[in-house]
Parts: C-alpha cells; sequence; structure tokens
C-alpha cells in the first residue's frame, strides 16, 4: 500500500507547484499523517533517491519529482543519476 | 462505409521540438524531415477524423483508477500539462474531438471484445502533443483520442494490444457513411528514462533495429510473440510505449510498412512507419 503512496506524493509534486514549494520548504509537515513506512518517511524528506528506487518508487515519477525538487546542482544530479540507481537492478515498481 | 486512409506510428520525444528548432544535429534534421513527410502524408489521404493512440505519462490516469483503453469523448482536446510545457518548452495544441466516432468506438467495442473505458474530462499530454504539432500543426483535424496504459504494470500484453488494434479496424469499417480516417500512433523504441541505463541514444539498438525490420516485412504476429513484457523490459524501463505500435500492426493486419530509424547521437531513437492506404499502400 505505501509504494502506491510513495507514487502519489511525488505526482503531487510533479504536477502542482504549489506542493513542491510546500515540500521545498518543509517535506516532514508535507507528508505528516500519511500511511509511509519509517524508511519511505525518511527517504521522501532526504531526497534519498537510490533508496526510493530500491523500495519500488515508479522511476518515471521518481526522475520527476527529484529533478523537481533536488536543492543542489542540477548538472551534478544528472551526471550521477544513474549511477546511483544501478547496484539496485529493476525493482518491481507494480502497486 | 467509413474508409481508413492512413495509418502513422511515430515517436513522442519531448526533447525533440527543441532539437529540432535548434537543428541540433544531422539525425535530428533527418527527424525533421521525416515529420514534415509524415505531414505531407496526412494531407494527401485528405482525413475527415484522426484517431490518436498514445500513453499517458500518469498525469491523469493513475494508480488510482487505470484503465488500460480508454477514449476521451468530451468536445475538445487540449495540452500538453503545465508542467511539461514548462519542463521542455512544449507548444500547446489544442482541436475538436469528433464525439459521434468516439461514441462509436466504444459502443461498437464491446461487440468486437474490447471494453473500451471512455472520459468526458481530460487533457492529451506531450505524448499526444508532441507528434500532433509535427504531424497537424495546423490543428484543423478533429480527433479521437484513445490512451493506452503502458506504464503502471499491470500492462495489457503485445496479444491484447494488436487484438485492440484490429478491433479498432474493423469498428471503423463497420461504420455507417463515408467518413475518411486515419490513425496515429504515438509510441517508441527502446527508452529508459530515470533508470540505470541513461543512454545517449537507443536503450538498447538490437531491440529496435530487430522490431524495425520485422515492421518493415509485416511481420506483425511475430512482433507480438518477440515483444513479452520481459524483452520489453530489458529493453528499457519505459519500452512498454513500444505497444502503441504494436496496436498499429493490429491495425495494419500483414502489411509491410514504410519506415525510418535514426540512431542520434544526443537523445533517444527517433523512428516512424507509415502505411499510406489512401495510396495503395498497406497490403
Amino acid at each position: 500500500m505505501s509504494r502506491y503512496q510513495v507514487d502519489k506524493i511525488m505526482r503531487q509534486i510533479v504536477l502542482n507547484p504549489a506542493s513542491a514549494e510546500a515540500f521545498q520548504k518543509d517535506a516532514a509537515g508535507f507528508i505528516k499523517g500519511l500511511d509511509l513506512t519509517d524508511q519511505e518517511r525518511e527517504a521522501l524528506i532526504k531526497i534519498d533517491y537510490p533508496t526510493l528506487y530500491k523500495l519500488g518508487a515508479h522511476h518515471f515519477l521518481l526522475n520527476g519529482f527529484v529533478m523537481r525538487v533536488w536543492p543542489g546542482d542540477r548538472h551534478a544530479l544528472m551526471a550521477e543519476y544513474s549511477k546511483n540507481l544501478a547496484p539496485h537492478g529493476y525493482p518491481d515498481v507494480s502497486t | 462505409m467509413a474508409k481508413l486512409v492512413e495509418i502513422i506510428g511515430v515517436t513522442h520525444n519531448p526533447f525533440l521540438p527543441g532539437l529540432i528548432a535548434k537543428n541540433a544535429e544531422p539525425t535530428v534534421a533527418a527527424a525533421a524531415e521525416d515529420y514534415k513527410g509524415m505531414q505531407e502524408k496526412m494531407v494527401q489521404a485528405k482525413p475527415d477524423v484522426l484517431i490518436v493512440v498514445a500513453s499517458d505519462h500518469l498525469n491523469q490516469w493513475f494508480m488510482d483508477n487505470m484503465p488500460a483503453f480508454i477514449v476521451g469523448k468530451a468536445p475538445v482536446a487540449e495540452g500538453p500539462f503545465p508542467w511539461e510545457a514548462r519542463s521542455f518548452g512544449l507548444a500547446p495544441y489544442k482541436t475538436p474531438v469528433d464525439v459521434d466516432l468516439a461514441r462509436s468506438l466504444v459502443r461498437d467495442g464491446f461487440r468486437h471484445g474490447v471494453d473500451f473505458a471512455f472520459s468526458e474530462e481530460f487533457m492529451i499530454d506531450h505524448a499526444f502533443t508532441v507528434p500532433l504539432n509535427f504531424v497537424r500543426p495546423q490543428m484543423d483535424l478533429p480527433i479521437v483520442p484513445v490512451w493506452t496504459n503502458v506504464m503502471a504494470p499491470p500492462v495489457p500484453p503485445a496479444e491484447r494490444f494488436y487484438a485492440v488494434g484490429r478491433a479498432l479496424r474493423e469498428i471503423v469499417e463497420g461504420l455507417p457513411g463515408n467518413q475518411r480516417v486515419a490513425v496515429l500512433s504515438s509510441g517508441h523504441l527502446a527508452v529508459e528514462v530515470g533508470g540505470p541505463k541513461r543512454s545517449t541514444y537507443s536503450a538498447d539498438p538490437d531491440f529496435d533495429r530487430r522490431m524495425m525490420e520485422l515492421i518493415k516485412a509485416g511481420e506483425g504476429e511475430t512482433v507480438v510473440k518477440e515483444a513479452t513484457w520481459e524483452r520489453l523490459c530489458k529493453a528499457g524501463n519505459v519500452a512498454a510505449g513500444f505497444l502503441n505500435y504494436v496496436l498499429l500492426l493490429g491495425l495494419a493486419g500483414k502489411a509491410p510498412s514504410a519506415t525510418g530509424l535514426h540512431f542520434p547521437e544526443s537523445t533517444a531513437a527517433v523512428n516512424y512507419m507509415a502505411w499510406d492506404l489512401h495510396n495503395g499502400g498497406g497490403k
């Protein structure tokens, strides 16, 4: 169930600029009370995309989410993104 | 009876409009030429309406309520989504929907083994607007949007896409009146987005060449056998978009297609296929 919740949060942030801004201001507050595991919650707050990927977050939404809210340098992110996912192969993304 | 006059399958890479505008590289220029050729084919075919088959990138059809195949029957189709326009610099597209034909597809689908879902409220995302802006920039042709689920597993298998294509042809050719109907299917070959294989061109050139050879030879049934979920996943994490081409193969029957395939250096494979039925093709 919570894999679906992760996808739903990421999608909301991709589609809605106000949600993206709210998440960037207070990620923990944004996801407070939602049905997530501790590991998912922590990975979302930290934008720990390799962990989210490993847990089966949908790759298309994850990519859009990270590109939208990443606080650091985008070029550096894009250079390392695939490399950081590679150890996890292709996790099942079905909900 | 209504007549099928043109069938075109083409990619919808959202970076392509920008690359073409910049005349980025020879293979992109070749893709631009192909798009011009498709635009010309569509003019020559003189369609009254265009059925557009494409995916939705989880923008509106989502895992809360995911249709396998859904027909849009609101009066107007418009897109892309604001975030896509912002991220990729995409031009808007807006055109009327042929609501009568949309209703016929749903109604007659039941008799042809396809239970299409339908929607009265939707937008079309870049999978529609990118090819439409190239192939019909005039925005003067009514469309019927048909979405397929190629994003959220379980995705229907290739056999099902092929059968839906065949059913679409039977439905169109069984319609009363003398409407000229064209079909545009928006898909792609081996593509990976946001996965370990951040490829600079095709995510799997062997898959691309093999499939395009089979399509050119009219070997649709072989494509169906080979385009298994496992093979598609190996080709790329969003390569299931290829299934929209498989739907066209069902529509075209055993007819060989004109095809084009380019491997640019800096973007995904650009490809197209066309069956010029109005011109004696597709037999």
